[in-house]
């Protein structure tokens, strides 16, 4: 598989959130509005490039030479953890302007599964790093794009009569559902 | 041997973990960033860590009216 093809594969076809419902909580949380969900995918491709890289070097360099491959799991939870608290820390100290726009979100990124998600994926695929970088990438990249995508749809169902019953979450998760099913018609492509 | 370096892996990462979140914890917060509120409609996930401030927000709303 080209690089490419990998990262339209990993943005669109194989869509984190419409064809492996992973990253559910922000993506029905944070996309009321688009300021937000700009705010949160720009902050979800951050970490997770960064967080993938990490775990992977961790698990070539040390975890597989020692034969300690059982150990991903906990490893990857703790380097993500770490990773989301280093950021925290950094824009704290050094950009207060990004902290204002993206703080509230760092904390739930760590919550995030998608970002342990990508983690495991890139080893489970056997990627090489060039693929893993990509990967890593083109998954919180979908995420972004669905995010705002579905933020534009809640903003203009703001205006709408929906029934009582149905306002809310209740309609974002059919919103979802149909979008999730013209998504996966572009199954098989790759 | 492998056991013995699987535990200091882990109390590695574990110790990294705790020196970022008490440095993170001591270090203030920049001007003006102190009551952030989130622009987030509360998926109803008991543990996460926006949902507390957001039901805070949601009762000095109430408060208000």
């Amino acid at each position: 598989m080209n690089l490419f093809t990998l990262f339209i594969s990993a943005m669109l076809i194989n869509n984190i959130i419409l064809s492996k419902f992973i990253g559910m909580c922000p993506f029905m949380g944070v996309s009321t509005s688009m300021d937000s969900a700009v705010g949160m995918g720009l902050a979800v491709i951050f970490v997770v490039f960064c967080a993938s890289v990490l775990s992977y070097g961790l698990y070539y360099a040390i975890l597989a030479p020692l034969h300690l491959e059982y150990m991903k799991l906990i490893c990857f939870i703790l380097v993500i953890a770490a990773f989301v608290q280093f950021v925290e820390l950094f824009i704290k100290k050094n950009s207060p302007s990004l902290y204002k726009s993206l703080g509230i979100y760092l904390p739930l990124i760590t919550t995030n599964c998608a970002v342990l998600y990508v983690a495991l994926d890139n080893i489970t695929q056997e990627y090489t790093l060039l693929e893993t970088i990509v990967n890593s990438i083109g998954v919180p990249a979908g995420f972004m794009l669905m995010l705002c995508i579905f933020s534009t749809i809640r903003e203009r169902l703001r205006g709408n009569d929906v029934p009582e019953a149905f306002q809310g979450n209740p309609i974002a998760f059919i919103i979802a559902a149909i979008m999730a099913l013209a998504f996966s018609s572009l199954a098989g492509l790759v | 041997m492998q056991t013995v370096i699987a535990i200091l892996i882990t109390l590695t990462l574990v110790g990294l973990n705790a020196f970022l979140y008490i440095r993170n914890k001591q270090t203030p917060v920049p001007e003006g960033c102190e009551n952030l509120k989130p622009d987030c409609a509360a998926c109803g996930i008991g543990d996460c860590a926006l949902r507390s401030k957001f039901l805070e927000m949601k009762e000095e709303e109430n408060g208000d009216h």
